[in-house]
C-alpha cells in the first residue's frame, strides 16, 4: 500500500508575523491541511512535530506541540530534524500497520529570536569549534573547498543566488523576491569569505503541515492525493574536522535511498528542490543528486530558501508544499509543465551534513 | 504485527553525577558495549535513532547532531526523537518503527544525557519548560510542579509521606545490585523523611539524582534476531500519548495519558489483564510517588487500590508477585533523563532473557512493561516486551560489575581541562490575537478567558481556537472574577534554580480554579498573606493586584492570591470585545535562556588541549582502521572501536600543517562587525586523517591561500577553541 500526502497547509512566509502567536501560525497551516485532506483532526491517528528547543525558546519544546494541531492526547512525538525527516518518520509509522493517518508539522518564528547568529554558534561542538566568530564560518570553509574542488568560481555561486531571488518574484508565498544580479550579490557585505550577506537566506516566519495517509480510504478522502514514492535520510560526520567540505555525503546517501525506493533515476524527476540556504550548497546538493552544477530551470522553481526564507527546521517545508502543488498543477506562474515526479531535498544547515530526500509523484 | 522486532543487545555506561567524557564519547561507549553484546559490528547496523532530552542540559543547540558520530550514525540514516522525560521509552518505539515498517533490518537505538554541563545546576534548565509568556514570570521549576502533583496525589489517594518513601527505599536497595548505579543505598523510611525539605511534600531523598550517562540497545527483525541471539526479547506492544500543554486543566492525581498509552501497548500485545499478565514492571520513577502514580495507570486502575495493596504488602519486591523497579530505577541507578528510560528497557531485556544476575526476579518472567513520563505532567510512553522465559543464566551481563562499565566520575569539572560558555539567547515572543487580550486584561485588573461554543468550556488563558474541538475558532472573550479555589499546592523552600530561599521564607505555589471558568481550568500562581501551615485544598482565595500604574500586562500584575472566606455567589462573567490587533497593540513578550555551561573537554579534548599547552600535537591511532585521527579522539567514527587518546597517541609535527581551506570572518558570534576580521583555517597534517581548525594570526588575510604552510602554536591552559591559533610557517 502506498503512503500518500492527503493534504498540505502553509502559512507564510513573513519576515515578521507580529499578529500571530506561534500557536495561531501553526493552527492556520493545520486547518488548511485538514481542509485539503478532507479530514478532521479527531480522525487523525498520530502526529509528529519537527522542531528544536532553542528555536522556540522552550525546553522542552515538544510540550507545546499538540494543541494547535488539535492532537491532544494522541500519539505524538517530536523529531528535531528537517521537516522532511518528519515526513520520513511519518511514513515509517504508517508502514508499521499500526496507524492509518499521521500529521507532520514544523514552523519557524525566527523573528522572535533576537540573537539568531548566537543560536547557530551554540550548535557547534563546545570543545573544538566555537571560535566566537560568525557561525557562517563553516559555510565559508565549505564554499571555498567546493569551488576549488570543482573549478567553479564565486560569480557562478552569486549568479545562482540572484537567479533564485528573481524566481521568487513569481512566487506569492516568497517574501524575499528581488531583482538582483551576480554583482549585487558579490558586492554585498562580506560575512565569512567567500560568503557574502546576499548569499545567506534571510530568516522568516512560517508554518507547514502535511497530512499523510495509507490505504484506499486515505486516497479517496483526499482532494488530490500525491504518492510518497520514496524516502531517504542520512548524515555525514558531525566532526567537521573530518568532513570533506566539498561534498554532501548526507545528500548523496539520502538520495540513493529515496530514489531506489521510488525506482527512478534523478533524470526522471520533472521538478527538483534542494536546499539553497547558501547558494553554494544548492550546487553541492545538485552534485550529490547527480545533477549538473549549474542553474537549472526545473530546480527550485519557487525561488528556493533564498526567496521563501530560512525557516529553521521548516526550511524545506515550502519546497515540499510547492512540490505538491506542482504535481497538482496548482503552482501558478512558476508551474513546471507536465510535472509528474518531484524530488525534494532538505538540509539542516550548518554545522551539519544531515539531509533528507523524498520523492513525490502524482 | 507486520514485522516482529527484538532487542538482541544492550550497553550502557556508569551513571555518574559528573562524567569526564563528553556526550559523544559516552554514547560511543554505550554503542560499543551494545554491539558486542549483540555480536554485531557497526556495519551490520542499517539505521540509528537517538533519544536525548532537552538541549539545555548538555548545552548544545541541535544536540542530536553533536551526538551523531558518537551514536555510530556517520553515513547512516539517523534521526533524533524526543518527548522530554518520556524520551527513553519513546526511543525503542521509534527504533521499533524503523524495523517494523520493513524499512530496515536492524536499528541501533542510543540515548544520552550529560546534565552536569549545566551551571550552576541542571535544575535551572527547567525554568524554561513553563510557558514563556504566561508562567515563566512566576519563576517556577520542575520540583515545584512535582510538589503540586505529589500533594494532589497524596490528597486524592490518601498516601502518607512515609508510605511514599517506601518506594525510594526499595529502589535504592535494588540499585545496589546494578553495575551502573549512581546512588544505590540501604535506606530507611526515616532517612527519607529526615532528608532536606525542598518543596513540600518533596524531600531530597524523594527525588532521583541528576546524572550523566548513555545507554544503547540493538533492535533487529525476527530473522536477524534468531540468527544472532539465543534469547531475543521481542517488543510486543508500544504506546505513547501526549496531553495538552495547558497542564492546569488536568487532574494531576491520575496520569490519563499514561493509561491511554498503556492501553495502546496492551492492545497490540494482546494483554487484557495487565496485573495478571505482566511479570516485571519498570515504571518511571524520577520521584518516589511517581512510580505509584504511574503504576495506577499501568494497571489501568484509577482507584489506586491494587497499587496500594501491593506496596504495603511488600509485593513490589523482586521476590514478590509484582516486582517493580528491579533495576533500582531512576531513584537508585540515576536519572540522565533519556538514558534512564532506555536503562529500564535494557532491564526488561536482561530480566526476560535471564541475564539480570543478582537483580533477577524470583518468578520466571515472560512479559514486562517499561514506561517513561515527561514534559509538563503530560506524556506517557509505554513498551511491552516478551520472551520465551527469563530463566536465569550466566552471561557477561549477569556478572557485570561497576568496574566493567565505562564512564569516569569526576568530583569537580575543574579537575580536568574544561571550557566555560554562556550563550546569549534572547527572544521576544509574539503574543498574537488571544494572548494580547488575555495579557491586556491583567493591565486592567482582570482575569480573562474565552469560550468555545462547541464544548462550552470557558478557558484560561484565553485562546483563539479550541484545542479539543477540531481547532474551531473561538470568538467570545470574557472578564472573570479574580477569585477562586485552591485545587492543589506546594510549599517551596527553593528558587527556580534550586538555590535555597532565605531561611524562614516559603514560596507557596498553587493551582487555583478561577470562579466562572470551566471547573477544571486552573491558573498557577503564588499564595500570600497566609501561613504555610494553614494552606488547605479547597481554600478560597482572591487576587491581590499591583497598583494600576505598576501593571505592565503580565501574570505578575497579580502579586499573589490571599485567603478569603465564603464562596462567591453566582460568579460574574462579563463578555467583552477582544483587543483589536494593530501595530501598537501587537506586542511581544521578552525572555531569555538563563543558563551557563562548563564543559569537560572529554578524553579526546583533554589530550588535545594538554598537548597544545605544551606546544605539541598528537593524533589517535585506530588499530582497526590503521589511521591516525586529529584532533585526538576516544572512538573511531568509522568502525566505532573505542580508543585511548593517551595509549593510542601518535605524535605529529605541529609545524607541518597546510591550509586545506579558510575563511575571513567579518562578524562575531552575535553578528556584530569585527574590528579586525578573523581568519579561520582548516589545517591538515601529514599522516593524519582529519584536520585542526583554528585562528590564523596574520596581518595580511589577502595572502592566505589553500596550501599555505602553517604552524600550530602553543596555547595557555584551558585554552578552548578560541585559544587554538596558527601562524604562517617561517614567520
Amino acid at each position: 500500500m502506498s503512503v500518500v500526502v492527503m493534504g498540505v497547509g502553509y502559512c507564510g512566509a513573513f519576515p515578521t508575523s507580529g499578529g500571530l502567536s506561534y500557536r495561531e501560525l501553526i493552527r492556520r497551516a493545520a486547518t488548511m491541511a485538514y481542509q485539503d485532506a478532507g479530514i478532521r483532526p479527531e480522525e487523525i491517528d498520530a502526529a509528529i512535530s519537527v522542531e528544536e528547543d532553542f528555536c522556540s525558546g522552550y525546553s522542552i519544546a515538544d510540550e507545546y506541540t499538540p494543541d494547535q494541531l488539535g492532537m491532544v492526547l494522541k500519539p505524538m512525538y517530536t523529531v528535531p530534524g528537517d521537516f522532511l525527516h518528519g515526513i520520513c518518520s511519518g511514513a515509517m509509522q504508517l508502514r508499521t500497520g499500526q496507524f492509518k493517518t499521521v500529521v507532520v508539522e514544523s514552523y519557524s518564528k525566527a523573528s522572535n529570536v533576537l540573537t539568531k547568529d548566537e543560536l547557530v554558534h551554540f550548535a557547534y561542538d563546545p570543545v573544538f569549534n566555537r571560535y566566537g566568530a560568525s557561525p557562517h564560518y563553516l559555510a565559508g570553509i565549505e564554499m571555498r573547498s567546493f569551488l576549488d574542488r570543482h573549478c567553479l568560481n564565486e560569480e557562478q555561486v552569486a549568479a545562482l543566488a540572484a537567479e533564485n531571488r528573481t524566481r521568487a518574484l513569481g512566487n506569492p508565498l516568497a517574501p524575499f523576491g528581488a531583482r538582483l544580479d551576480a554583482r549585487d550579490v558579490l558586492r554585498s557585505r562580506p560575512i565569512a569569505s567567500p560568503v557574502t550577506e546576499l548569499m545567506i537566506a534571510r530568516p522568516a516566519d512560517a508554518a507547514i503541515v502535511a497530512v499523510l495517509g495509507i490505504g484506499e480510504e486515505a486516497e479517496q478522502r483526499s482532494r488530490f492525493p500525491i504518492r510518497l514514492a520514496g524516502t531517504g535520510w542520512c548524515s555525514g560526520t558531525s566532526i567537521i574536522e573530518r568532513r570533506d567540505h566539498a561534498l554532501s555525503e548526507g545528500t548523496s546517501l539520502a538520495a540513493r535511498m529515496a530514489l531506489e525506493e521510488a525506482r527512478i533515476g534523478i533524470e526522471q524527476a520533472d521538478v527538483v528542490y534542494v536546499s539553497d540556504v547558501y547558494p553554494h550548497r544548492q550546487l553541492m546538493h545538485q552534485e550529490a543528486l547527480g545533477l549538473p552544477k549549474a542553474i537549472l530551470p526545473h530546480v527550485n522553481p519557487d525561488g528556493g530558501a533564498q526567496g521563501t526564507g530560512e525557516l529553521f527546521e521548516a526550511t524545506s517545508g515550502p519546497r515540499f508544499f510547492d512540490a505538491v502543488r506542482q504535481l497538482r498543477e496548482e503552482a501558478g506562474a512558476h508551474q513546471v509543465p507536465d510535472a509528474e515526479i518531484a524530488v525534494v531535498q532538505g538540509w539542516r544547515g550548518v554545522p551539519t551534513d544531515s539531509c533528507a530526500v523524498v520523492v513525490l509523484s502524482n | 504485527m507486520k514485522n516482529r522486532v527484538a532487542v538482541i543487545g544492550a550497553g550502557m555506561t556508569r551513571f555518574v553525577r559528573r562524567a569526564k567524557e563528553t556526550g559523544p564519547e559516552l554514547a560511543a561507549m554505550a554503542v560499543d558495549m551494545a554491539l558486542k553484546d549483540a555480536g554485531l559490528t557497526i556495519d551490520d547496523i542499517d539505521a540509528v535513532c537517538l533519544g536525548t532530552a532537552p538541549d539545555a542540559f548538555d548545552g548544545v543547540h541541535m544536540k542530536g547532531e553533536y551526538l551523531l558520530t558518537g551514536a555510530g550514525a556517520k553515513k547512516k540514516p539517523y534521526m533524533r526523537h524526543y518527548v522530554g522525560g518520556g524520551t527513553g521509552v519513546l526511543s525503542p518505539i521509534h527504533g521499533w518503527m524503523h524495523v517494523a515498517s520493513g524499512k530496515f533490518r536492524t536499528c541501533l537505538v542510543v540515548t544520552e544525557e550529560k546534565m552536569s554541563s549545566a551551571f550552576p545546576h541542571p535544575a535551572g534548565a527547567f525554568l524554561t519548560i513553563f510557558d514563556h509568556t504566561t508562567e515563566q514570570p512566576l519563576e517556577l521549576t520542575l520540583i515545584h510542579i512535582f510538589g503540586i502533583e505529589m500533594s494532589r496525589f497524596m490528597h486524592v489517594y490518601g498516601y502518607t509521606e512515609e508510605e511514599l518513601a517506601l518506594v525510594s527505599v526499595l529502589a535504592k536497595k535494588n540499585a545496589l545490585d546494578h553495575p551502573a548505579a549512581q546512588l544505590g543505598a540501604k535506606l530507611t523510611v526515616q532517612d527519607v523523611m529526615n532528608s532536606p525539605l525542598l518543596s513540600w511534600p518533596v524531600k531530597r531523598l524523594d527525588i532521583s539524582p541528576t546524572s550523566d550517562a548513555a545507554c544503547a540497545i540493538v533492535l533487529a527483525n525476527e530473522s536477524v534476531a534468531r540468527a544472532h541471539s539465543k534469547a531475543p526479547v521481542f517488543i510486543e506492544g508500544v504506546g505513547y500519548r501526549l496531553d495538552t500543554a495547558y497542564w492546569n486543566t488536568r487532574d494531576l492525581a491520575f496520569p490519563n495519558y499514561v493509561a491511554m498509552a498503556a492501553k495502546d501497548a496492551y492492545e497490540m500485545a494482546g494483554i487484557t489483564k495487565p496485573d495478571e499478565q505482566i511479570d516485571v514492571w519498570e515504571p518511571y520513577d524520577p520521584f518516589d510517588y511517581k512510580a505509584l502514580h504511574h503504576m495506577n495507570a499501568l494497571m489501568l486502575d484509577k482507584s489506586g487500590r491494587k497499587t496500594r495493596e501491593l506496596l504495603l504488602s511488600g509485593n513490589f519486591e523482586r521476590d514478590g508477585s509484582h516486582p517493580m523497579i528491579p533495576s533500582g530505577g531512576a531513584l537508585g541507578v540515576g536519572n540522565p533523563i533519556a538514558a534512564t528510560g532506555l536503562m529500564k528497557i535494557a532491564e526488561l531485556y536482561f530480566q526476560l532473557s535471564g541475564q539480570a544476575g543478582k537483580r533477577q526476579v524470583k518468578k520466571v518472567p515472560y512479559r514486562g512493561v517499561a514506561q517513561a513520563w515527561g514534559d509538563l505532567m503530560q506524556v506517557g510512553t509505554v513498551v511491552v516486551m516478551a520472551s520465551e522465559g527469563g530463566m536465569p543464566r550466566t552471561t557477561r551481563w549477569s556478572q557485570m560489575t561497576a568496574k566493567d562499565l565505562p564512564g569516569t566520575a569526576l568530583e569537580s569539572v575543574e579537575q580536568v581541562e574544561n571550557i566555560k560558555y554562556t550563550p546569549d539567547l534572547r527572544y521576544r515572543w509574539d503574543n498574537g490575537f488571544a494572548l494580547t487580550t488575555y495579557l491586556n486584561g491583567f493591565k486592567h485588573g482582570k482575569i480573562r478567558g474565552s469560550k468555545c461554543h462547541h464544548c462550552g468550556r470557558i478557558m484560561i488563558p484565553a485562546r483563539s481556537f479550541c484545542e479539543l474541538c477540531n481547532l474551531q475558532s473561538v470568538q467570545d472573550y470574557c472578564d472573570l472574577p479574580d477569585t477562586g479555589t485552591v485545587q492543589t499546592f506546594t510549599l517551596s523552600h527553593i528558587n527556580w534554580d534550586s538555590s535555597p530561599l532565605p531561611k524562614g521564607k516559603v514560596k507557596i505555589i498553587a493551582v487555583i480554579a478561577i470562579d466562572g471558568a470551566t471547573p477544571e481550568m486552573g491558573l498557577c500562581h503564588i499564595l500570600g498573606e497566609v501561613d504555610p501551615k494553614d494552606v488547605k485544598w479547597g481554600m478560597r482565595v482572591k487576587a491581590v493586584w499591583k497598583p494600576e500604574k505598576e501593571r505592565t500586562g503580565t501574570v505578575t500584575d497579580i502579586l499573589y492570591f490571599k485567603p478569603i472566606k465564603g464562596k462567591t455567589p453566582d460568579p460574574q462573567v462579563t463578555w467583552i470585545k477582544p483587543v483589536e490587533l494593530d501595530s501598537e497593540t501587537a506586542q511581544a513578550f521578552p525572555g531569555k535562556i538563563p543558563m551557563s555551561y562548563i564543559y569537560t573537554a572529554g578524553l579526546g579534548g583533554i589530550r588535545f588541549y594538554t598537548d597544545l599547552a605544551k606546544g605539541k600535537l598528537s593524533g589517535t591511532h585506530c588499530p582497526q582502521c590503521n589511521r591516525v585521527f586529529v584532533p585526538s579522539a576516544a572512538f573511531c567514527e568509522d568502525c566505532m572501536c573505542l580508543l585511548d587518546p593517551d595509549k593510542d597517541a601518535r605524535p605529529l609535527d605541529p609545524r607541518s600543517g597546510k591550509v586545506a581551506s579558510f575563511t575571513v570572518v567579518h562578524e562575531d558570534r552575535s553578528g556584530h562587525p569585527l574590528e579586525t576580521p578573523m581568519v579561520l583555517v582548516q589545517v591538515e597534517f601529514p599522516g593524519a586523517t582529519g584536520s585542526v581548525f583554528g585562528r590564523l594570526e596574520t596581518k595580511d588575510p589577502g595572502a592566505v591561500c589553500v596550501g599555505l604552510p602553517v604552524e600550530l602554536q602553543k596555547s595557555g591552559k584551558n585554552a578552548g577553541p578560541e585559544g587554538v591559533t596558527f601562524k604562517v610557517r617561517g614567520k
